[in-house]
């Protein structure tokens, strides 16, 4: 059990990774087509090496520290900031129980019957990440970077988090296993097309991607909070980012698109993270494709948009959603 | 015909309303009106209220060393449009001492204190005259005709040093480090210490609490810039936040200033052609056109028929490059990812491979020459242009157009955003789309018609409100414009010589003074030369739009976001090049 356990963390460990690397890659072939460019493509067959090649690059960095930074904080806010991010995915199942040889072996780290709740807990902890890491730069464009990471993200987490209520109150549960079985018929993008909405734009600023890359406007804050840092601690915030990413795709994935759940599903419960992988691949194509299309709200109206607009939006579709419910269930 | 009718008119009123305080200047080649300085306020102020003169265009100065004077030399327009008054103001070099007008025309507080740092004009009564352009430890005024550059050789171009025999001894090679240099006395390059606070404590001089302020709130200081993103080059925005709100801006420039002036006033005037391509560098063929027209006021000389068509051509195939790429760039500043900027980019590629098969460079084009251009076009890339004029550019323009628009984000950024009113553009002396976005339909080509431009059926864009958002408005509808001007210079091209005379190494130029202005695509590009009837231009003065369209920027950036500040630069287009000069 325990080296099952470990065998699988790893495996996801692994993969959010190297999907780190590999969605950068993804992203600036993708931008490059959008721009009339081509993009990377020297480093092996259609630059499938370039990730690779940003990596030595990086980790051979020299690594700068600010004269007068807070050097505890400044190396300790990356770390702070890429393991939430990593460890995210425990919760998400990836597929259904697969029989090999008669072991039967469950395609997902834990089954918590608290799922979202861990979720929500996790996915915070990286503001405070961002937050140190834009004070104790001791630069001004980095504080104001960390200030605007940390009003944008509480802002959005609270419609981020009503959005979640709909698939809870429906599937009647808070396991995320529960909640990809109650969409077997019909996904929750149906039933919730509030809900995925809301979700779909507090995830946006949740991970600060365009539109909403209000904490790294690079036009006005040249790199936001991660403007003094350098080498691998830079990669260590490039690699929260896109693993942050990858993990809203999967959350978004499996609460609105029905996670594993594709055709012939059950006969080859094998075929489970292969339409997980789909979907997030597809999710992330039009995260970058909005990257390539919008410009940036301004940080101002941004947070006019989610206190007056998305929150009072959830809220109602919550109301809603339990009042149907009541009606159609009782 | 009606420019000497308005001019005679301007004439009578002048003398008739001003008798008592100007003269008139009799110099040969020399136009326009002295002042006294203590005559200077009340004059301009008649002027002004009551002439109509509301635009002041240039301010510069001139050092007669031999007579012991500088001459401060100020153009006047009306913003209705015609012709324009000259009025010339004596001081003597030695604390010589001239009232400022920057409490009547806001728009000549940069430039003044252009004229204070370069020629040690002393304006009185100037908010603000500190150095501009070169840097506080900066000894002397590089324009005055006294002060010699380090490694000076000769007065003028070409240096003996290089020529005719080619001896290749630079007199830097001559002279080891530092013996010539001038310093400011009690001043040691290593120890020197810059001030950096200076415009930091000026800003906070300036602060002023805000009157319902419930919470009291600390103010920082940002410097955008020099090393900015989205400073497009060189430049520094040292803004006062309060929260993310810009409570004060001071514009800082002068990082790539090379003293242009001084330089152009050692070339020979064929020499300087060139080098005004280095000015607005993604606009050369405007800056070429004029310079020429400038010298050729002063020469006397009208280029054949063919010529200007084809000036016109590429100055307007310029103004769409320029435009096309101004517009990518504001959407960049606005946060797109470059998507926008690079749509653009491959447009001004198209037009850029037509400068390269009739100048043969790409951006440097060094095309036109003094009664003339260079070489002729071929008549298949005449075709080119037709087919990019005709089919191309027109689609991509209504491309562009489709997409951005009507874009919700782009309308929440730029509606409101920057807003300046008709009354202070023209205050401030903004030229270009920015004057024009906000209802004063001023066009160098319809105000003051240059070349051929009152030939051509075209209409002057301009919009209203004098936000962001008009002014992308007035670029995208100034390329259309430009388009159909393309359209009737192509079909009504002539045959011919491309060249009065025939080609000159060394023009002679009679002494006088000149003023050419031209539209270029960032406003109103001006070149005042005063020649003594020597090879070198004695006094050569770019009058540069993006520097003195910088005058209103603290306006329009006042109490907006810091985002909007960088989204307000984008939109008045500046070229560090042509700023800094």
């Amino acid at each position: 059990m325990l080296v099952e356990w470990i065998i699988k963390s790893v495996v996801i460990v692994l993969f959010m990774t190297a999907g780190f690397a590999y969605v950068t890659l993804y992203e600036r072939r993708l931008l490059a087509r959008m721009q009339t460019r081509i993009g990377p493509n020297r480093a092996g067959p259609f630059g499938l090496l370039q990730p690779v090649a940003d990596g030595i690059k990086l980790i051979f960095k020299e690594e700068l520290v600010p004269h007068n930074a807070d050097k505890l904080i400044f190396t300790l806010a990356p770390v702070i900031t890429v393991i939430p991010a990593l460890i995210i995915t425990a919760v998400i199942p990836w597929g259904d129980t697969l029989t090999i040889g008669g072991t039967k072996i469950t395609l997902y780290l834990t089954d918590v019957n608290i799922g979202i709740l861990y979720l929500m807990a996790v996915t915070s902890i990286s503001v405070y990440g961002i937050t140190l890491a834009g004070w104790s730069s001791n630069n001004k464009y980095a504080l104001l970077g960390g200030l605007r990471a940390t009003a944008q993200m509480i802002s959005y987490e609270l419609a981020l988090g009503l959005s979640f209520v709909g698939p809870i109150l429906i599937a009647g549960s808070m396991s995320l296993l529960d909640i990809v079985k109650a969409q077997s018929s019909i996904p929750f993008i149906l039933l919730q097309p509030a809900g995925f909405i809301i979700f779909f734009l507090a995830s946006l600023a949740e991970v600060n991607r365009a539109p909403f890359d209000m904490p790294e406007a690079e036009q006005e804050l040249t790199a936001g909070y991660h403007v003094e840092y350098s080498g691998m601690k830079f990669a260590l915030f490039f690699m929260a980012e896109y693993i942050k990413l990858i993990a809203v795709a999967m959350i978004g994935s499996t609460l609105f698109l029905g996670g594993y759940q594709g055709p012939f599903v059950d006969q080859f419960p094998i075929l489970g993270p292969v339409y997980l992988f789909a979907k997030v691949i597809i999710w992330l194509g039009v995260f970058i494709w909005l990257r390539a299309t919008l410009p940036r709200i301004r940080y101002d109206r941004l947070m006019a948009f989610g206190w007056k607009i998305m929150f009072p939006i959830a809220l109602l579709n919550v109301l809603v959603t339990a009042v149907v419910l009541v009606l159609v269930g009782g | 015909m009606n420019d000497r009718l308005l001019s005679s008119t301007v004439d009578e009123a002048v003398s008739s309303r001003l008798s008592g305080l100007l003269t008139e200047d009799t110099r040969p080649g020399y136009s326009g009106y002295l002042v006294a300085p203590e005559n200077l306020l009340e004059a301009v102020q008649i002027l002004r209220d009551e002439l109509g003169f509301d635009y002041l265009s240039s301010v510069t100065g001139v050092d007669y060393l031999e007579e012991d004077r500088l001459e401060t030399v100020y153009h006047f327009y009306r913003s209705t449009g015609g012709s324009g008054l000259v009025l010339k103001s004596s001081c003597s070099r030695e604390n010589g001492r001239i009232p400022s007008l920057t409490p009547i025309y806001p728009g000549a507080e940069f430039q003044e204190r252009e004229a204070w740092d370069l020629l040690g004009i002393r304006f009185e009564g100037h908010p603000d005259l500190r150095r501009i352009l070169m840097w506080e430890g900066f000894d002397g005024h590089p324009l005055r005709k006294d002060w010699r550059e380090p490694y000076f050789e000769e007065e003028a171009k070409p240096f003996k040093s290089r020529w005719p025999d080619g001896k290749a001894v630079r007199s830097e090679e001559k002279t080891p480090f530092g013996d010539n240099v001038c310093f400011p006395p009690d001043f040691d390059p290593q120890t020197w210490q810059a001030e950096p606070e200076t415009v930091i404590e000026r800003l906070q001089q300036d602060e002023k609490p805000l009157a319902d302020e419930e919470i009291q709130t600390d103010r920082i200081v940002v410097n955008l810039g020099p090393q900015h993103p989205s400073t497009h080059g060189v430049f520094r925005m040292t803004v006062m936040l309060d929260g993310e709100t810009i409570v004060s801006l001071k514009p800082v420039m002068g990082y790539l200033h090379r003293n242009h002036e001084k330089i152009a006033e050692r070339n020979t005037f064929l020499q300087n052609m060139p080098f005004t391509d280095r000015l607005d560098y993604l606009a050369s063929m405007s800056n070429n056109f004029g310079y020429a027209i400038a010298v050729e006021k002063l020469m006397g000389v009208t280029p054949p028929e063919r010529a200007e068509y084809i000036r016109v051509i590429m100055a307007e195939l310029t103004r769409i490059s320029s435009h096309i790429m101004t517009t990518g760039f504001l959407l960049n500043d606005l946060g797109a990812f470059f998507t926008p900027a690079l749509y653009a980019l491959e447009e001004r590629e198209l037009i850029l491979d037509i400068f390269e098969m009739v100048s043969g460079s790409r951006m440097m084009c060094n095309y036109f020459r003094f009664g003339g251009v260079v070489r002729d076009i071929p008549e298949d890339v005449l075709g080119r242009i037709r087919q990019l004029v005709t089919d191309r550019l027109p689609r991509k323009i209504d491309e562009l157009d489709s997409y951005l628009t009507n874009n919700e984000i782009v309308k929440t950024r730029c509606q409101g955003v920057g807003v300046l009113t008709d009354v202070q553009a023209i205050a401030y002396s903004a030229a270009g789309p920015i004057l024009r976005a906000s209802g004063v339909p001023y066009d160098v080509r319809r105000a003051d018609p240059y070349s051929i431009y009152d030939r051509f059926d075209f209409d002057v864009a301009v919009q209203t409100h004098g936000d962001v958002y008009d002014r992308y408005l007035v670029r995208l509808q100034e390329m259309r414009e430009s388009l159909k001007i393309l359209r009737q210079a192509l079909r009504d091209i002539p045959g011919g010589p491309v060249l009065a005379g025939k080609p000159q190494y060394q023009v002679r130029v009679p002494a006088g003074e000149a003023y050419g202005r031209v539209e270029g695509p960032k406003g109103e590009l001006g070149f005042y030369v005063v020649s003594n009837g020597k090879p070198n231009p004695y006094r050569y003065h770019v009058r540069a739009p993006s520097f003195i369209n910088l005058t209103s920027l603290e306006t329009m950036c006042m109490h907006q976001k810091v985002a909007d500040a960088v989204v307000v630069l984008g939109s008045v287009d500046i070229i560090l090049g042509e700023v800094d000069r």
